[in-house]
């Protein structure tokens, strides 16, 4: 099985790379760029699973080198699981990221990372609520100190494909 | 009152109510849309980029994009 770690810059998806994967990582240059990723290997249940950490973008239209590149990699792997992970104090432009990921037919799980932070800027999510919407698994977690990573690496059996129109209609409607 | 957003003074709030239909995609990974309210927190000199406040989260607008926003002022 193959994972790519998806999200806006600066969210913490290779703090989740690194507790994930630990020491076993290789660092390469995307062919023809010097846009750098890495990638690494994890046991889940005894299954060998290879974790790539995807530069970060702000959404599938590529703007600069790394978003293309980003978008270049989970163009190729049509049969990877997505772990988005969101700014949960920066929702609204992390759910845009992670709509167009489901949209392409990607079974995707949601960190809403940072939940800390949110917190403390008195910012309160719903993940239930929005895990019922959106019909993909959601799980509050805060990198920095592991919290939630248990739960996200659990929930990954459970990522499938999820129909646009469904979650237009779990959300009532377009308004 | 009616005017770009590259033309909003320091401090000031508004809401967006027009972005250039080519523009939209481009804009709304960033966290802006038509109804969202923002401030405006810093210009750059020379043709520098426009900093704005949109969900509590910083984000930043070259100028030739922020001249393509409309934003009516509160």
């Amino acid at each position: 099985m193959k994972v790519l770690l998806m999200g806006h810059p600066n969210v913490g998806k290779s703090v989740f790379f690194n507790r994930l994967t630990g020491a076993n990582v290789t660092e390469s240059n995307y062919p023809g760029t010097t846009v750098d990723y890495t990638k690494g290997w994890m046991k889940i249940e005894g299954e060998d699973v290879e974790l790539v950490d995807v530069p970060g973008t702000f959404s599938l239209d590529p703007k600069d080198k790394a978003e293309d590149v980003a978008v270049a990699m989970l163009h190729e792997t049509k049969d990877a699981k997505v772990i988005t992970v969101i700014d949960a104090s920066k929702i609204e432009r992390g759910l845009y990221l992670a709509l167009e990921i489901i949209e392409e037919g990607y079974p995707v799980v949601i960190a809403l990372n940072m939940w800390d932070v949110a917190w403390d800027k008195n910012i309160r999510i719903d993940a239930r609520n929005l895990e019922k919407i959106l019909g993909v698994p959601v799980v509050p977690t805060t990198a920095i100190s592991g919290e939630g990573i248990k739960e996200l690496v659990s929930r990954l059996k459970s990522a499938k494909p999820v129909e646009v129109d469904d979650i237009i209609a779990n959300a009532g409607g377009l308004t | 009152m009616k005017k770009k957003l590259s033309e909003m003074d320091y401090d000031e709030k508004g809401t967006v109510i027009e972005i250039d239909r080519d523009l939209q995609k481009r804009v709304a990974g960033m966290g802006i849309r038509v109804g969202k309210k923002l401030r405006m927190i810093t210009k750059q000199p020379i043709k520098g980029p426009v900093d704005v406040i949109v969900d509590e989260a910083e984000t930043s607008l070259g100028l030739e994009l922020a001249d393509r926003i409309i934003v009516e002022v509160d």
